[in-house]
Parts: structure tokens; sequence; C-alpha cells
């Protein structure tokens, strides 16, 4: 539990830094806790509080007059006695602070960004993109568990060959052909089209489940007279069902956080990015760490509140056994 | 009652079945990789795609001199040599703490130790590079400083950006730790239970029973952890943009020559030697699997 704890330790970071005043962070005595210095009013200017050390003790009073060598101060309890002098430089003195939090950061990114149109926009590129993959892998998987395609075996060592392809040889020439050849620069073309082949990682993932579920089971089914595509949907779905909602989990995640192909395919289109793209396009319109947390936690809620609520079989519906060649 | 002609239509329903992949292998895999090995033979430039010209191994010639290239390549083996076993015996070690059945709410701490794998790739640099800040962070202010350590020295350092790198690794385990704790739930019980009766102590069961059981999920998390260290992204996207080479230095690089020259032949050059290199080290690591790697008999 303790190695829990520390792993996450980051994450209450970002949430606390999220809701700090802007003000906090350029002033170096300020505590790790979201808070503001205590400003109270004196003949109708705000002052800040300082602690004040006496020779019979330390005092709360406010700063009116800051000098280099002596400053004076007024008694927030008792202002009618006037002003006070105290000797040194009030640099030296530390303010007083109280707990304030402020959703001021998030406020703020709901005037940079229209979240009704990055809405949809995340919605169509997530939504397709969900169905194109799911559905093809689960087709593939099937073929490669339960069907003697000639050369299967060849054929899925190379898509497991795939999985370990790395990204940049391929993605060399088809940003060439996706820009120059099909013009898609600024449309979702891109981002949506190639996860309707079927994703490598996720065929593999179904296809280890497939092949765990009895084909006893199938064949009562085929002597009753049931074509491949019923067998699928009567027997082995319903089998697999945990399976096929983790790989579109899995799948979900992924695309949710996707942003190298849609920062490059979009570079024209601004109002056509999914969220978290949108985001982080928009990083020179803030400053400040308030503002880049909070982004974060915008960024991540969505996926964190998928993952809570599917945890229940979510980490049960990966195993791999053999791993066959 | 399975006859020659039944197997055979069978055989072309599955055939129909992998269609779409097959299309999508020979379209969006195969094709690009032939096609970048052509490119790589050119001088190919996405600013003048017109003058383009043959010009053989120039490209090769150029990158064997080419120290950017060296330097990135001895980085991304460094990086793959420190994070992949780390993460892997990180993403071991938790796995097997949880898969204890007397913990109580096991499940939701699984769901926390994945949760990181989960957050986008701007929201992870946004926290680590807040976090480890040497002014405003708390590793310093509430971890380093409290524990008499010497103080981070911030990300722009050497030292200071390889320890961002290893912490950054560690949370990136979640597919790993997914795979591994899956399997280890897989195990037979009545295994566990003989060697229960037989004396032996939960580290023994770890070494002789479990990781020999679940030694094929092993190795697949070991595939998976090394692709992320050459750029590719298996279950995990944890990449900001093309031009952030934050997990992988010769990935940057061939961005950098990419997007920011736009000379495609170069890049698809420095493409090809990783590509290379990816298969080299793939294909050992499937050679020492024959010793290691335990498949069922089905």
């Amino acid at each position: 539990m303790l190695v829990v704890v520390i792993y996450l330790f980051p994450i209450s970071y970002m949430a606390l830094t999220a809701v700090k005043d802007e003000a906090q962070f350029g002033d170096p005595n300020a505590p790790v806790w979201p808070s503001r210095k205590i400003e109270l009013e004196y003949e109708g200017e705000q002052y800040p509080l300082h602690i004040v050390p006496f020779e019979d003790g330390d005092r709360e009073l406010l700063l009116v007059q800051p000098r280099r060598n002596e400053s004076q101060f007024i008694d927030p309890k008792s202002p009618e006695s006037g002003l006070i002098e105290w000797e040194g430089s009030w640099r030296t003195l530390e303010p007083v602070y109280e707990n304030y939090f402020t959703f001021q950061a998030f406020t703020d990114w709901f005037e940079i960004l229209d979240f009704r149109q990055v809405g949809y926009n995340t919605l169509v590129v997530v939504g397709l993109t969900e169905i194109g993959v799911v559905v093809v892998s689960v087709l593939v998987a099937y073929g490669f568990a339960r069907f003697p395609i000639p050369y299967g075996n060849i054929l899925f060592f190379i898509l497991i060959g795939t999985i370990i392809l790395p990204e940049k040889i391929t993605l060399i020439p088809t940003y060439f052909a996706f820009i120059n050849l099909f013009d898609w620069q600024g449309t979702w073309w891109p981002l949506i089209a190639p996860h309707f082949f079927g994703s490598a990682v996720l065929i593999f993932l179904l296809r280890q489940n497939f092949r765990t579920i009895p084909k006893e089971l199938e064949e009562a089914a085929l002597i009753d007279g049931a074509g491949p595509m019923r067998i699928l949907f009567s027997v082995i779905l319903p089998m697999a069902w945990p399976t096929v909602v983790t790989v579109a989990l899995l799948h979900f995640f992924f695309i949710w956080n996707e942003t190298r192909l849609a920062s490059l395919y979009l570079l024209s289109a601004p109002d056509k990015h999914p969220l978290v793209s949108s985001m982080l396009a928009r990083g020179g319109f803030i400053s400040g760490a308030n503002n880049l947390q909070a982004r974060a936690l915008i960024t991540m809620v969505v996926p964190m509140t998928v993952l809570f609520l599917s945890q229940k079989f979510f980490m049960r519906g990966v195993q791999i056994t053999g791993l066959e060649k | 009652m399975f006859n020659s002609s039944y197997q055979a239509k069978r055989g072309r329903i599955g055939l129909l079945l992998i269609t779409p992949w097959l299309i999508g292998f020979l379209l969006l895999k195969l094709a690009p990789i032939i096609a970048s090995f052509i490119f790589s033979l050119t001088d190919f430039n996405m600013l003048k795609p017109q003058d383009i010209s043959f010009i053989g191994l120039q490209n090769y010639a150029v990158l064997v001199r080419d120290e950017t290239m060296w330097s990135v390549l001895v980085g991304t083996i460094g990086l793959a040599v420190i994070t992949v076993p780390l993460q892997l015996l990180f993403a071991l070690l938790l796995a097997a703490l949880l898969s204890n059945e007397s913990i109580i709410g096991r499940n939701f701490y699984r769901t926390l130790i994945f949760l990181p794998s989960i957050i986008p790739g701007i929201a992870v640099f946004s926290v680590w590079f807040g976090f480890v800040d040497p002014t405003n962070g708390w590793l310093n202010q509430l971890i380093m400083e409290p524990l008499g350590l010497p103080p981070y020295p911030g990300p722009n350092s050497e030292s200071g950006r390889n320890l961002l790198l290893i912490l950054l690794s560690l949370w990136n385990i979640g597919p790993a730790f997914l795979i591994l704790s899956g399997a280890m739930m897989g195990v037979p019980k009545e295994l566990y239970e003989a060697a229960r009766v037989d004396g032996a102590g939960p580290v023994y069961r770890l070494i002789n029973i479990t990781l020999p059981v679940i030694s094929p999920a092993i190795f697949f998390s070991l595939l998976i952890s090394l692709i992320t260290v050459f750029g590719g992204s298996v279950l995990l996207d944890r990449n900001i943009s093309f031009s952030s080479g934050f997990q992988s230095p010769v990935d940057w690089y061939i961005a950098e020559i990419m997007f920011g020259k736009q000379s495609l032949g170069y890049a698809a050059g420095i493409a090809w030697i990783m590509f290379i290199l990816v298969i080299v080290i793939a294909i050992y690591l499937f050679k020492t699997a024959d010793r290691w790697v335990f498949y069922p008999v089905d």
C-alpha cells in the first residue's frame, strides 16, 4: 500500500497545484499547501499581514509602510492605537498565509477552448475508430483462432512481427502519401482510416483468448447447422466478452491520448483537434504552473473515470498463455 | 466427419475473415517498409518532391559519419539497457505482491498501479516537470531535503534528465503489469497447493512455479517495453508530438530530419538502420526464448 502511495504521489502535486492562486508561485516563502497572503483593510487600503518579532514575543501586524531599515505597522486587533514602529528589514519578515483554493485555472481553460466543438471532435474520432478497430479485430482474431487458414501460422507470425515494428519506418511514406497523394492534411481521415484494418496487438490478445474457449461448444452448434457468424455471436462472444470489452478499453485509452498523428495531420485545421491535442496545441496561450496542472487534470479525468468504472473486469481481461511461434 | 473439401472451405472462410488485416498489412506496413527503403536511396525532400533523384547508398555513407546519429543511437540503446529491465522487474514485483489473495481490495490497487499509464502524455510531462522543478516542485522540498539527500539538479542537466527518464519509465509499466498480473491469475492453484504441501516458501514458489508458468507473458512484456524505447507505441501512447524525443533519442532525431528539414530520404535511411537493429534484437530474443520460455502443449 505504501508503494502505491509513493507511486502516485506526483498526482497529488498536480491536484494541489491546479487549485493554487498564481501569486503563490513567485513567492519563495509560500507554503506547499494552496494558500494566499492574508490582507486586511486599514483606512480603505489593503495591507499584508506579517509576523513581527518583538522582545515580548511575535505579533501579527499589518505592514503599512515598508522601508529598508524600519517599517510601520498597524495591529489589526486594535487599529485605533496607531502606527507601531519596528526596526529591521521588512523583507526578513514572514507573511501570514491562509488556505486558499481557486478554480481560476480551470475557468481560464473554459474561456480558451470551445469545449462543445472539441467534445464533438473527440466523439467522432474516438467513436469511429473504436467501432472500426473492435469489429475488425474480433473478426480477424476469430479467423486466426478457429479456421485452418493456408499458411495461417506464418501469417500470424507476421502479425506479431508488426507489433514490434518501429513506427517511423512506416510513417515516412504514409505521411507523404496521406499529405501529397490523398491531400488529407486537415482532415480526420489519417486518424480514423488505418484503424479499420484492425490492430495487431488487439488481434493478438483476442485470438489468445478465443483459443481458450473449448471447441466442444462450437461443435455442438455446428451439428445444429450454425454458420461461422452464428457461432461467433452465439458461442464465442458470450464467452469472450470481458476480453472484447478490455480490448475496446485499451483502444479507448490509446486513442484518447493520441496526440502525435493529430498534431501532424490536423496542423492546418486547429478547430478539428480532439480534446488532448487541442489542449496541447493551445499550450502557448497559457502560463503558470496552475494552468499547466489544470490542463493535465482536464485531459485525464475522462480516461480515469472510465478506468475506475471498468476496474472489475479490466484487470482480468488480459491473459497471455502460450505465445506460439 | 470433417473431410478435406470441408476443411478447404473453412480455410477460405478464415482467409475472408482476416482479409481486412491482410490488406492493412500490405498497404500500411509492407508497402511503406519497401517505400522507405526506396526513399532512403534518394535525396527526396518534401519541399521539392519533383527534384527527386536516385543517389544509391549515399545517404548511408553520410549516416556512418553523422555524429548526432551515433550519439542518439548509443543514447537509445543505453536507455533500453537501463529502463527495460527496470520496468520489467518493477512490474513483476508489483504483480507478485498484488497476486496475494489475502490483500483486501487488491483489484483497486491494481487499478491504481495501472492509472499512470492511461494519463495523456502532456499530463504526465506537466506533472513530472512540475514535480521535480528545483524551485517550485515538491521533489526537493518534500522528499530530498527532509531525507537529507542532495537536491535534484533539475531536468536540464545531464544527470537530472537521465534520472527523470528513469522515473518516467516507471510510470509506463501499465501494459506489462496488466499482462503479468493476468498471467499470474491464470497459474493453476493446484501447483501452489502441491508446493505448499512439500514445504516450499513464497520465494521458492515464485521462482520455481510462477515465473516458468508465466514466462510467455514475461517475454511479451519484454517485447513491448523494448519497442517503446524505439519509438513504438503498443497499448500505450506516451509521446506528445513527433519532436519530443523523451522516450527515444533516435526517434526524435528521425522526426527532426523528417519534419524539420523535410528530407524524407535521409530520414528513411535512419529509420531503416533502426528497423534492422530492432529485427536483430527481436531475432536474438526469440532465439534465447527457446531456452527460458515454456510453451504449454496444446
